[in-house]
């Protein structure tokens, strides 16, 4: 696959760079926006020695709409919503593959259909966060004029410019051709994600797990940055090109496999895999559900795409005759991880945190989806049916991790309104969920279908794609007619625990729609769950997704192929 | 079918649009079920859409346009139609042994020929009917208040499944559909479901049906493998389309002729079903728990037509050249159930006192006619040479054209009686409400259950028990029984009571059913369950029940609290007088056209078989009874002085009840115009299509057909002619006329065309004054009011084998499969809480743990590489 790829310098005349990072650019503004229009007012300007007063704007008292609390988190949701909108507009017509370079010719960023795609699922999933904390972020109504009112109206925009920063960040690491780049976004992600998890910084829980979350998440940083570090060391550069060269020639070397190892743990954390998930089910149990949300689809999206650029594209597995070197210690990753997370999931009380843990176990099957690219044969014959074999075990990753975005996200905002009335954190708070506000009930139990994998449901077609990924690998070498075990690689095996593992998270994401549906609601809890226009907007989005992407899959498997392509194309 | 070589499929407009007609009201159910859960109680809703009744008729009137626009195509000319249809998927089957793989296509098309025609107007018709006679019926009864848009959405499903299962294209949508209807009965006869005797008549009837419809399903398999091979690209292995073709016909009946008789035989078994024909009958008169529009729907418009149906549909393989004289067994068994079947249930109609299950039997009884009707004109089909011979062609056409004309009279006049019985009893009851101002709805006739039961039934449900854990824990010895020590023992510990040994014995006596002593499961979840169910149902108080069975000894339904109705409710006993003229096939009126032509066929075949003596003997016995029993019913209902001061306050019925019975009157009425017209041997046959195709005018039907009847060339059918007539119409209505009725209070004023009744009824019963007594009071009488027995055999086989069984089955399930689950399950909590628990909380375990990883992952990735 080698499209016409054109260059931009920065700086450079024309426009060029501004169509090209055209997302990224609403974002910035977004992020100026937010600074600003919540503080303007009708403050005016004497010109000294007269008595002329000239509108300033900025300060003074604030008008109805710059007053309203409201206003930040819409101002986000429209920006995410538009950086959206732009990606997804950019597939039309195909991509305009652009590469970002330096002076010197060397590409920092490149926009083509694999980065475009993580795009969409991060702006997307932080869309529907935003456009939810519209209502669950404790805004007071602005006839609050307490100072404490006033606090929270102003922490508003904090929140939103902190979402607006993270979406930034991860746009950085989807665009990067370069460790150091890559390296530089996931940080403005991750210190991002760290505030907002700690954000309502009044409840215990919150700013404990932020802390926590902070601590490891720093020292797995710092790891990974060792590993950079020792790359840069050895090899000279940091640009994914380069270092792939230099990992076909001399990769068996002692310094590049430590770094390797080191990159794993980094990324390992941010896709939250055992035995580096420790902090993730307090985070997500601390932070706002939305937040949390975020945390379980756009920041693992985020950490999937480091994972694949460094495994597929860095050490590539073609580098190395046979199977990649990786192989065996991602497999073992990806067993511990799915069964840790699913075991763990069956015994959790508190929803949050049993989705925390089924986000553990989707990092598994996940990391299993490439552990199987990794076990491709690029010997001579077998280039192209691997090739094939390897796009679409990407593509089955790109589509689950997109959808991951509509039930996954969903089940949080769906914890998010029982938050609001001091719930959320017990089974039992879903308790006769069905009966006080029956559209909650369906909604949740769609998403907890999905996450289970059932027909027609969205969970169930990407799940389906990554097993069915998996085993057209495991039986890549087998020629046609009679098949016997011996000759299946063992990556198939990977696939079978993938779907006793399904059977086994069958358990607990049921136990929801049980609890749900026949227990009866908790004392003290009557009566429909708070109303809140936009966050229920957005779980409707989501069961609407999560339905459409199942029934139609056609569409975005097409898009999510295409991705593939980019990527695969590029190794 | 008959006489369908030449016919060409003709696709007119009218077939493009008739799968509109199944659609219409199965859209509507969804309709009206969520817009009667939002606006359930509103005056809009309820006063002007009269909670849904009022969609559901323009919907119902829509699939009657459709359906008579396509009915129209067809007597035009079009004939036989099949349309393409959609496909709904299509898959490949890969078959192990052959190593190749076959299509497998499964659609939905419509498939029209004069069997679909004939049912297709029944039934959109009668459901137009009935939802006009609903609106009347249901929302004038407080009881129904607020629950009358489940009534009519679960009303337009029902006709949704009956009118796709006549339309559809293969014998798969053909069983889909059935089984809807199947679904829509139990819904509906358990309406009342808060009433414990509904909710078993709804069980029963769903459970008995099922015995038949896996017997259906079976030989639609064996069906499907038979035809299957033979099925083109497109083509379900059971659409009409193959299983019909003659072609494929040869090729099955080449090797397995045997196989196609059993397959066919098993499916008939699921019209037994269906139909309510021995033995499968004991669901029809329980049946009858359901609202009475229900009664009307399930026993004429729709389900019971159904069985009827599916036999009918079995006539190409029965006419086939190449199944020529293999298939005349079956054809006896179909004719010989139904004879068995007209007789026994026309017999425990005599004693019936409740109007409805007068009904009931009548249905069931009539239906056998139709059955022994079809069996004899199957036979005669696969036995004369038909296609060639034009006499015989002329005998099969009439044979089958005068069971498919009893199907439509019969629904005809049992919609009318249905709806007449239910103005009937609704004037009565309302009647009786105005007299005693039900201020005597306290007293409970039921024996209460012991208090302790009630205790025992609510401890369970609150504790979520399962009667089968409770009886293990109890059940001490485990011998799987629980005796008298065991149980006082089981109450005391559960709190609930602490009884002397003494005081047991009448909790053992509720809950023992055999009377051994000692209970077991079954019987300890049976009684359990209906305390539980009589102890809600005594919750609310419905002070408006219809069959007010648990309030006051009243019985609305009862003919004994009848008596002289007929100058209270003159359309009513018109209309009832007319139904049951019909179904005793009285001279000129319509059963009568049918009714001869099936005993004349039944005969006919009975002549060359001596097997067909035996159903042959039946319908004619069963002739005679059928005018005892249907005369009784009126003249007890109509005839004679009240019998209770209600019967005296009757007033007419509602217009909406009124339309119905007025027009069906005139279609029951019309039989001979009908018959003239050439529907005693309905079939898409140029030659028997007298009137339709202009071969003979009106007045040449007439003279043909009376011709026919009353002065039949051949001397042996004229003399069983008269035969019949005397049975129906003089001795069975005569002893009747001797026994009950009588004259009219004074001063009560008729209307002139029953007066000439009620003076024969009168003059007969004063001169010849019969004494019955030692009749009704004999072992046989008894016998006929248990209904035979029947169902209290069919309970303890219930209670012996399959409970029996179950307990066992419930054992190996609770120990065996969810033993192994639940240990699963257990393990892994444990794992898991084992795993949990390393989340420690601290962050400093964290980063340890995320160091171990880390070494872990060097050591794998340079165990790889050194």
């Amino acid at each position: 696959m080698s499209g016409h790829v054109s260059t931009v310098e920065p700086f450079s005349q024309g426009s060029d760079l501004i169509t090209a990072l055209a997302p990224e650019f609403v974002l910035i503004i977004g992020l100026f926006t937010l600074m600003i229009v919540p503080n303007m007012g009708d403050a005016t300007f004497r010109i000294p020695l007269t008595q002329v007063r000239l509108p300033w704007f900025f300060g003074g008292k604030r008008r109805n709409l710059e007053s309203d609390p409201r206003l930040p988190g819409l101002l986000a949701t429209v920006f995410f919503s538009i950086a959206f909108l732009l990606c997804g507009v950019s597939f039309v017509n195909g991509m305009a593959r652009t590469e970002i370079v330096t002076p010197g010719g060397t590409p920092m960023l490149k926009v083509d259909e694999f980065s475009r795609m993580f795009e969409l699922i991060f702006f997307g999933a932080l869309a529907l966060a935003s456009a939810a904390s519209v209502n669950r972020f404790p805004a007071t109504s602005r006839a609050d004029r307490s100072p404490n009112g006033l606090y929270n109206n102003r922490r508003q925009i904090d929140f939103y410019i902190l979402l607006i920063t993270t979406g930034l960040g991860m746009s950085i690491v989807a665009l990067a051709q370069d460790l150091f780049m890559l390296f530089i976004g996931l940080e403005l992600a991750s210190f991002s994600t760290y505030v907002l998890v700690a954000f309502i910084k009044e409840s215990r829980e919150g700013t404990e797990a932020g802390m926590k979350y902070f601590i490891v998440g720093s020292v797995a940083s710092g790891v990974g940055l060792y590993g950079l570090s020792l790359l840069y060391l050895w090899s000279g550069s940091l640009q994914f090109a380069d270092l792939s060269v230099a990992f076909a020639e001399n990769g068996l070397e002692p310094l590049p496999l430590i770094a390797l190892g080191l990159l794993l743990v980094g990324f390992g954390f941010k896709v939250s895999a055992a035995p580096f998930h420790f902090a993730a089910p307090d985070a997500y149990a601390g932070a706002a559900a939305p937040i949390a949300g975020v945390l379980a689809t756009a920041s693992k999206a985020m950490g999937v795409l480091g994972l694949l650029r460094i495994l597929l594209v860095v050490a590539s597995p073609e580098a190395t005759d046979g199977s990649a070197v990786w192989l065996i210690a991602l497999g073992v990753l990806s067993v511990i991880t799915m069964t840790w997370g699913n075991l763990a999931a069956l015994g959790s009380t508190n929803p949050k945190r049993m989705l925390a843990y089924s986000s553990v176990a989707h990092a598994g099957y996940m990391l299993a989806a490439i552990t199987a690219i990794g076990a491709l044969n690029w010997e001579s014959g077998y280039v192209d049916s691997s090739n094939d074999a390897a796009l679409a075990v990407v593509t089955a990753l790109v589509f689950h991790l997109a959808v991951l975005v509509c039930f996954k996200l969903g089940a949080f905002l769906v914890l998010s309104l029982l938050e609001a009335e001091k719930g959320g954190h017990t089974l039992s708070s879903l308790g006769g969920l069905a009966k006080r506000d029956p559209f909650l009930a369906v909604a949740m139990f769609v998403f907890m279908m999905s996450l289970a994998g059932v027909p027609p449901l969205s969970g169930f077609v990407s799940k389906l794609l990554v097993i069915m990924g998996i085993v057209k690998v495991a039986l890549l070498d087998v020629v046609a007619t009679d098949l016997s075990f011996a000759d299946i690689h063992w990556v198939w095996y990977l696939a079978l625990l993938m779907v006793i593992n399904s059977a086994i998270s069958v358990f607990y994401y049921l136990r929801i729609g049980l609890v749900m549906y026949f227990h009866e609601p908790e004392e003290g809890r009557t009566g429909p769950l708070p109303a809140g226009r936009s966050v229920r907007f957005a779980i409707v989005l989501c069961v609407l997704t999560t339905v459409y992407f199942g029934v139609g899959a056609g569409q975005l498997i097409a898009l999510c192929e295409s991705a593939a392509n980019a990527l695969v194309g590029a190794w | 079918m008959a006489g369908s070589e030449a016919k060409e499929l003709v696709h007119t407009a009218a077939v493009d649009y008739a799968p509109l007609i199944v659609l219409l009201p199965m859209l509507a159910f969804p309709f009206i079920l969520f817009f009667g859960k939002v606006f359930n109680g509103k005056d809009f809703w309820k006063n002007r859409l009269k909670e849904g009744g009022l969609i559901a008729l323009p919907v119902m009137a829509g699939s009657l346009c459709f359906a008579l626009w396509l009915v129209s195509d067809f007597i035009g000319g079009a004939g036989l139609a099949d349309s393409e249809g959609w496909t709904w998927f299509t898959s490949a089957v890969w078959e192990s042994g052959t190593n190749k793989s076959t299509a497998l296509t499964l659609g939905f098309g419509i498939y029209v020929d004069h069997i679909t025609v004939m049912l297709l107007f029944i039934a959109s018709f009668l459901c137009l009917l009935i939802n006009l006679f609903a609106v009347g019926y249901m929302n004038t009864d407080p009881i129904n208040d607020n629950r009358n848009h489940r009534f009519y959405a679960e009303f337009v499903l029902f006709c949704s499944g009956m009118l796709g299962m006549v339309l559809a294209d293969s014998f798969l949508w053909l069983f889909i559909f059935w089984e809807l209807m199947g679904l829509c009965s139990y819904l509906l006869i358990g309406f009342y479901y808060e009433r414990p005797s509904a909710a078993y008549a709804a069980k029963k009837a769903f459970l008995t049906t099922r015995v038949g419809d896996v017997f259906l399903m079976v030989g639609l398999a064996m069906l499907w493998t038979l035809f299957n091979p033979y099925a083109g690209a497109g083509q379900g292995g059971l659409d009409y389309a193959v299983v019909f073709d003659d072609a494929n016909i040869k090729e099955v009946a080449k090797s397995s002729t045997g196989t196609l008789a059993w397959a066919l035989g098993l499916m008939f078994i699921g019209a037994v079903g269906k139909s309510a024909q021995f033995p499968l009958h004991v669901w029809l008169p329980d049946a009858m728990e359901g609202p009475t529009p229900v009664s009307a729907l399930i026993h004429a418009a729709t389900m019971v037509n159904a069985g009827l149906y599916l036999v009918a549909r079995m006539f190409p393989f029965f006419g086939s050249d190449y199944l020529h004289g293999e298939l005349t067994d079956l054809a006896f068994i179909i004719a010989a159930i139904g004879g068995t079947t007209a007789v026994m249930a026309a017999s425990i109609a005599f004693v019936q006192h409740d109007l409805k299950k007068v009904l009931a039997y009548s249905t069931m009884s009539q239906l056998a006619y139709i059955f022994t009707g079809l069996g004899a004109a199957l036979y005669l089909a696969n036995t004369l040479d038909w296609h060639h011979d034009y006499k015989a062609h002329g005998i099969v056409i009439v044979a089958f054209g005068a069971a498919l004309f009893h199907l439509f009279n019969h629904a005809m006049a049992k919609g009318m009686l249905f709806m007449a019985s239910g103005a009937v009893i609704h004037e009565v009851h309302h009647a009786h409400h105005h007299l005693h101002h039900h201020d005597d709805h306290h007293d409970d006739h039921h024996e209460p259950a012991p208090e302790e039961l009630l205790m025992l039934a609510n401890y369970l449900q609150e504790t979520g028990q399962s009667v089968f854990g409770f009886f293990n824990a109890i059940d001490l010895d485990q011998s799987g029984e629980v005796d008298t020590y065991e149980f006082q023992r089981a109450l005391k510990e559960s709190d609930i009571a602490d009884l002397p040994p003494w005081e047991m014995e009448p909790l053992m006596k509720a809950l023992d059913m055999d009377g051994n002593g000692r209970i077991n499961v079954p019987e300890l979840e049976v009684s359990l369950g209906r305390i539980h169910l009589a102890s809600l149902a005594g919750k609310d108080d419905h002070h408006d029940d219809h069959h007010d069975d648990h309030h006051d000894e009243f019985d609305a339904q009862s003919m004994d609290n009848m008596g002289g109705l007929a100058s209270k409710m003159p359309l009513t006993a018109t209309a009832m007088l007319v139904g049951s003229l019909s179904i005793m096939g009285f001279p000129l009126i319509g059963g009568f056209w049918s009714k001869e032509g099936i005993i004349a066929n039944t005969w006919r075949v009975a002549f060359t078989d001596p097997r067909f003596i035996y159903p042959a003997m039946c319908v004619l016995l069963g002739a005679a009874m059928t005018g005892f029993y249907m005369s009784r019913m009126w003249l007890k209902t109509f005839a004679g002085p009240p019998k209770t001061e209600v019967a005296e306050h009757v007033h007419p019925t509602n217009t909406w009840i009124k339309i119905p019975l007025f027009v069906l009157t005139f279609f029951s009425l019309g039989g001979i115009v009908l018959a003239s017209m050439g529907f005693t041997h309905w079939a898409p046959d140029v030659t028997y299509e007298p009137f339709f195709n202009g071969k003979k005018s009106f007045v040449e039907g007439l003279v043909y057909e009376l011709g026919h009847a009353f002065a039949n060339e051949d001397t042996r059918f004229f003399i069983l002619t008269y035969i019949a007539i005397f049975l129906a119409a003089l001795v069975g209505p005569g002893l009747a006329l001797s026994l009950y009725g009588g004259k009219l209070n004074e001063g009560e004023k008729l209307m002139p065309w029953f007066a000439p009744v009620v003076a024969v009824n009168a003059a007969i019963k004063g001169r010849y004054h019969w004494d019955n007594t030692s009749f009704a009071q004999s072992g046989f009488s008894t016998a006929l009011s248990n209904r035979l027995y029947f169902d209290h055999y069919y309970d303890m086989a219930m209670l012996k084998i399959v409970a029996a069984f179950s307990f066992k089955a419930a054992e190996a399930d609770s120990g065996v499969i969810d033993g192994t689950i639940k240990t699963i399950e257990r393990t892994s909590q444990q794992l898991s809480t084992k795993l949990r628990a390393l989340t420690t909380g601290s962050a400093r375990d964290y980063i340890l743990m995320a160091a171990v990883g880390t070494l872990a992952l060097f050591s794998m990735i340079w165990g790889l590489v050194a």
